[in-house]
């Protein structure tokens, strides 16, 4: 009895110390893009970057579930759903990427090595082809699922070049480094390079931290050099459906069209500049928008039961 | 009236003139404080040394420190880690890419993390500068 008993413990320990140390679910947003994004839940050994200033970094594994992973991994990959980008959890993926675009997210539960914040990383690293990795750093996240899916986002985005979206004062005197959507109060969303956390948080033409004379477009910033990355042929997982939109007429400054569904939508110019974002209702909507000049613009839509993209000629 | 007209033109078509030159002068994107011109054959030289760097990139930019690492990515990409003793334990992270067509380029920075500010490697025109700027624009949380 007493051997079956040892051996029952013996079992449920081994057990436990697999599910700790059990390898991420392998998971991609996007498999045909070069440029990859690898989120590691596994842990890791980092040592030659310029976060080893007091010798090698033995990052333990983020000890969430696979539903967790799994969870996390959507929410990241929907906010890159317009790029030409792979999201990716297997390392194998991470290795065959191009060393010029691709970047390596540590997931882990502790930061103390670095200091009490969120995550770290090296604005720009993607494209430096070193393979210095970004952090995301679980438990000053409180282990929040949520929170930890903001937090890699917007490493990611640092990885990718983008400083923080600041609000400055009409002096040009920064009021805050990290906006948290103050421009407007009534608006229930934040820049993802500011504090994401508590509000619907996406990519935005602001002023950066650098200064407000300078002006940041995230999502053109992401897809254009030196990351040369790119916007995908057609956005989303699910079908895409070029027939969903029909364009009724195109004004200066106006543009009229038919839905066949509820679905997000944003306006990108031919820079990749976000013009305008918001919801299409099935049926006629209305699209304000500064398409004074002529050229090629581009309509992304989103939505459970299709998404994809119009390129729109305004001349 | 007409004096204080004046007046105001002239400093505003000097600060006119300055923005222009400055943005013409400008090597990056980034605001910096100060700039330092490196040749391509002494960041070259850096990928030749092994063990301890004793060396002047430019007039008053000297290294003296020792390689900690030196990594491989790909076929064509070499990285150093070099650990600074002359500025107080820095790290100079610096790589080389071979492009297909054989030309060399660099990029890299001088960090002290936590520190205020920081060193990055910029390229311009075929020109290599470290430029001095805030570590936040570098390395963010």
């Amino acid at each position: 009895m007493k051997k079956f008993s040892l051996y029952i413990i013996w079992n449920l320990v081994v057990i436990n110390h697999m599910q700790v140390f059990a390898q991420a679910p392998l998971l991609n947003s996007y498999s045909p893009a070069a440029a990859t994004i690898y989120l590691d839940f596994d842990g890791a050994v980092v040592e030659g970057t310029l976060w080893n200033a007091d010798g090698k970094i033995i990052a333990e594994p983020s000890g969430l579930s696979p539903a967790t992973i799994t969870w996390i991994h959507r929410i990241i990959s929907d906010h890159f759903k317009l790029f030409n980008l792979n999201i990716t959890t297997e390392r194998a993926v991470y290795e065959r990427a191009p060393v010029r675009q691709r970047i390596h997210v540590i997931i882990t539960p502790d930061g103390s090595w670095y200091g009490p914040v969120t995550g770290v990383s090296a604005i720009g690293s993607f494209s430096w082809g070193n393979d210095t990795p970004a952090w995301v750093f679980i438990h000053a996240l409180s282990d929040n699922p949520s929170f930890i899916a903001s937090c890699a986002t917007h490493q990611i985005g640092h990885t990718l070049g983008l400083q923080h979206q600041s609000e400055y004062d009409s002096y040009g005197v920064m009021i805050t480094e990290l906006s948290g959507g103050e421009t407007n109060i009534f608006s229930n969303e934040a820049p993802l390079m500011g504090i994401p956390f508590y509000k619907t948080a996406d990519w935005r033409d602001g002023h950066p931290s650098t200064g407000a004379h300078y002006t940041q477009s995230d999502t053109a910033r992401i897809a254009g050099a030196p990351n040369y990355i790119g916007y995908r042929k057609s956005a989303g997982n699910s079908g895409t459906d070029e027939t969903a939109i029909k364009i009724d007429r195109q004004d200066p400054g106006l543009l009229e069209l038919n839905s066949t569904g509820n679905f997000s939508y944003r306006l990108f110019d031919v820079n990749g500049r976000l013009l305008k974002q918001g919801m299409l209702t099935t049926g006629y909507n209305r699209i304000p928008a500064s398409m004074a000049a002529e050229g090629v613009y581009v309509l992304q839509w989103l939505g459970e039961s299709s998404s994809g993209f119009k390129k729109i000629m305004h001349d | 009236m007409h004096t204080l007209k004046s007046i105001l033109s002239g400093l505003f078509l000097l600060f006119s003139i300055s923005l222009i030159a400055q943005k013409k002068d400008a090597v990056t994107d980034l605001p910096y404080s100060n700039k330092t011109e490196i040749s391509d054959q002494v960041l070259e030289s850096l990928f030749q040394s092994t063990g301890k760097i004793s060396i002047n990139l430019a007039p008053g930019f000297r290294l003296e420190g020792n390689i900690q690492n030196k990594s491989y990515h790909g076929d064509l990409v070499i990285s150093l880690l070099i650990k600074l003793e002359n500025r107080e334990g820095a790290l100079l992270s610096i790589t080389r890419f071979k492009e297909p067509n054989g030309h060399l380029f660099y990029s890299g920075n001088l960090l002290k993390l936590h520190d205020a500010e920081g060193l990055v490697l910029t390229e311009k025109d075929n020109h290599y500068y470290f430029i001095e700027t805030q570590q936040r624009f570098l390395v963010s949380e």
